[in-house]
C-alpha cells in the first residue's frame, strides 16, 4: 500500500459506511432482532439456572453479559465482503472494479471496513438498550482489556478472510445468499454466541475447538472477562494468529483460481 | 381445474428457474435444515447439561419444536414466494405480474425458494422423531386436531408474511421487517413461553401470535394447558386463529394493492 494510495482506500471505506447506513432503519431493525436475541438468551438461561447463582464456577451474571456482547459482536464483524462481491459478479459491475487502479482485494478489504465502522457506529448507539435488555460487564481487568482489544482486532483479521472467501465462491455459483447464511448460522453456534464452549459436551467443544469460529467470540470474551489469563489468553491468541494465516492463505490461493474464471455478464 | 393446471405449471416453473443456479440449490435446501439444526442444536446443547426448560423435558420441546418447524416449512413451501414482493415493486418487476390473465396472488406465492425443500425435512424428521418419544393421544379428535394446528401454524405464519409483503406497495423496502418478525417467530415460536413471565406470554398471544403456532397447540397436546396463562379453551381455538390472520392479511394485500407505483418505467 503507497501512502498516495492510502486517501482512495479510504473513499471505498467511507463510500460503504454512507451506502450502508442508508439502510440504517433496515439495519436499526436487524439490530433490535440481534437484542430480542440477547434478551431471549437471558430468559432462557436464566429458566435452566433454576435459581442458582453459579454453574461449574460461571455466575448467570457473567454468562449474560458475555452472551450479550457475544451476539452484538459476531453480528458487528459479519463478513460483509461477502455480501459486496456476488452481485457485482451477477452484474459484471466486476469488470469495472477490475478496471480500477487498486487491486480488488484492497478494495473489498476496505470496503468491509467501512462497513464495519458503520455497524460499530450502530452498536455502541444501541448499548444502553442491550444493557437492559441482556446486561454488560466491564473487562476483568485491564490486562484483560487490552488483550481482548487485539483478540477481537485478530477475530476481525479472520473476518475479512471469511468474508473474501465466501464472496469468491460467486465466481463459480453466481448466487451465494444461501452460503453465507449457511456460515451466519454455523459461525453463531461455534463461535459461542447462544451457548459458550464451557457448556458444550466434550466431544462437541472438541470439534467447536478444531473449527476457526471460536475466534469470533469465544475467545475474545473468554480474555475479556477474565476466563483466560496469562499464557492461556496468550495461547487463545496464538490460535487466532494460527488461524488468520491459514485463512489468509486460502483466500489469496482461491482469489488467483478465481481471476481466471471471470465471466463478464452481459458485456 | 384450470387453475390447479396453472398453479402446477407455476410452480414447476419456479423448481426449475431455481435449477439453473444448481450448487446453489443444493446449498439452499442445505441452509435450511442447517438453520433448524442450529435452533435445536442450541436447545440440545442446554439440555445436554441442564435437565429442563421450566418443567419441559427436551423430548417436549423437541416435539414442540417439532410442530412449530412444519408450520414453518409449509408457510416457506407455499407461500415463500411473498418475501420477494418488495424487491418486485422496487424494481417495477411487478408489472408483469399484473398484465397476466393469472390470480395475481398465486404468481406471487409460487415463486419456489429451495430452502423449502431443507425447512421441510427438517421439520418433518424433527416432528417424526419427537413424535414417538413423548406420550402422545393418538385418539382421532387428538390427531384431527394436530393436524389443523399445523394448517392453523401455516396460515398464521403465511398470513403475517403475506401482510408484510402488502406494506411493500406503501414502504417499498419490507426486508426489515420481515427478518424481525421471522426472528421473532424462529426464536420465541419454539419455546415454553411460560419462561418468559406472563406479560410477554400475553404479548406473543394476543399481539403478535406466535403462542398461537406451536406453544398452545404442543400445550394442549402433551396435557400442559393447566400451566397456561391463558385460558385453555383460548388454546383449543389455535386453528381458527390461523384462519383469522389469513383472512385479515388478505384483506390488507388488496387493500394496500392499489398503491402500487410502477417505479423506472
Amino acid at each position: 500500500m503507497t501512502l498516495a494510495g492510502f486517501p482512495a482506500m479510504w473513499q471505498f471505506a467511507r463510500m460503504e459506511a454512507q451506502t450502508f447506513l442508508t439502510y440504517r432503519v433496515n439495519l436499526g431493525l436487524q439490530l433490535l432482532g440481534i437484542l430480542l436475541q440477547v434478551y431471549l438468551l437471558k430468559v432462557v438461561w436464566t429458566a435452566v439456572y433454576e435459581g442458582r447463582t453459579e454453574v461449574d464456577g460461571i455466575a448467570l451474571g457473567t454468562l449474560i453479559a458475555y452472551l450479550t456482547l457475544a451476539n452484538l459482536q459476531v453480528w458487528a464483524i459479519y463478513p460483509q465482503t461477502a455480501e459486496v462481491l456476488p452481485p457485482r459478479i451477477q452484474s459484471g459491475a466486476i469488470a469495472l472494479d477490475l478496471a480500477r487502479p487498486i487491486g480488488l482485494l484492497v478494495q473489498l478489504i476496505w470496503r468491509s471496513v467501512g462497513a464495519t465502522l458503520g455497524l460499530v457506529a450502530l452498536v455502541v448507539v444501541a448499548l444502553p438498550l442491550a444493557a437492559v435488555l441482556g446486561s454488560l460487564r466491564p473487562p476483568a481487568s485491564p490486562e484483560a482489556a487490552s488483550l481482548y482489544v487485539i483478540s477481537l482486532l485478530l477475530g476481525y483479521g479472520i473476518t475479512l478472510a471469511i468474508g473474501i472467501l465466501l464472496g469468491l465462491v460467486a465466481f463459480w455459483t453466481l448466487e451465494t445468499h444461501g452460503i453465507t447464511i449457511l456460515y451466519h448460522f454455523v459461525n453463531q453456534f461455534f463461535a459461542g454466541a447462544l451457548v459458550p464452549l464451557w457448556f458444550f459436551p466434550d466431544w462437541l467443544r472438541t470439534v467447536a475447538e478444531l473449527l476457526p469460529f471460536q475466534t469470533q467470540a469465544f475467545l475474545p470474551l473468554s480474555i475479556y472477562f477474565g476466563r483466560l489469563v496469562g499464557t492461556d489468553a496468550l495461547r487463545a491468541i496464538g490460535v487466532q494468529v494460527v488461524w488468520l494465516v491459514i485463512l489468509w492463505l486460502a483466500a489469496g490461493l482461491v482469489w488467483r483460481a478465481a481471476i481466471h474464471r471471470v465471466v463478464i455478464q452481459g458485456g | 381445474m384450470a387453475l390447479a393446471r396453472i398453479t402446477l405449471a407455476l410452480f414447476a416453473a419456479g423448481v426449475r428457474g431455481q435449477l439453473q443456479y444448481r450448487m446453489n440449490f443444493v446449498i439452499w435446501a442445505a441452509v435450511g435444515i442447517v438453520f433448524q439444526l442450529t435452533g435445536f442444536f442450541f436447545l440440545w446443547a442446554l439440555l445436554a447439561r441442564f435437565r429442563s426448560i421450566a418443567g419441559w423435558s427436551l423430548e417436549e420441546i423437541a416435539f414442540l419444536y417439532g410442530l412449530r418447524l412444519l408450520g414453518h416449512a409449509l408457510t416457506v413451501f407455499f407461500l415463500g414466494g411473498t418475501q420477494l414482493v418488495d424487491w418486485l415493486v422496487r424494481e417495477g418487476a411487478f408489472d408483469r405480474y399484473l398484465v397476466r390473465p393469472v390470480p395475481l396472488l398465486l404468481m406471487v406465492v409460487t415463486w419456489f425458494r429451495p430452502s423449502a425443500v431443507g425447512d421441510l425435512l427438517g421439520g418433518i424428521v424433527l416432528f417424526a422423531a419427537a413424535s414417538r418419544v413423548v406420550p402422545l393421544d393418538l385418539s382421532l379428535p387428538a390427531v384431527a386436531y394436530l393436524g389443523l394446528a399445523v394448517l392453523g401454524a401455516t396460515l398464521i405464519e403465511g398470513g403475517l408474511r403475506l401482510a408484510i409483503a402488502a406494506m411493500a406497495f406503501r414502504f417499498l423496502q419490507t426486508h426489515g421487517i420481515l427478518w424481525f418478525v421471522d426472528t421473532i417467530f424462529n426464536n420465541f415460536g419454539n419455546l415454553p413461553l411460560r419462561i418468559f413471565g406472563s406479560a410477554v406470554e400475553l404479548l406473543l398471544t394476543f399481539v403478535l401470535p406466535v403462542a398461537f403456532v406451536a406453544y398452545l397447540p404442543a400445550s394442549v397436546l402433551l396435557g400442559r394447558t393447566s400451566e397456561l396463562t391463558i385460558q385453555p379453551a383460548i388454546a383449543y381455538a389455535a386453528p381458527l386463529v390461523g384462519v383469522i390472520v389469513f383472512g385479515l392479511a388478505y384483506l390488507l394485500w388488496h387493500h394496500e394493492l392499489p398503491r402500487y407505483q410502477s417505479s423506472g418505467h
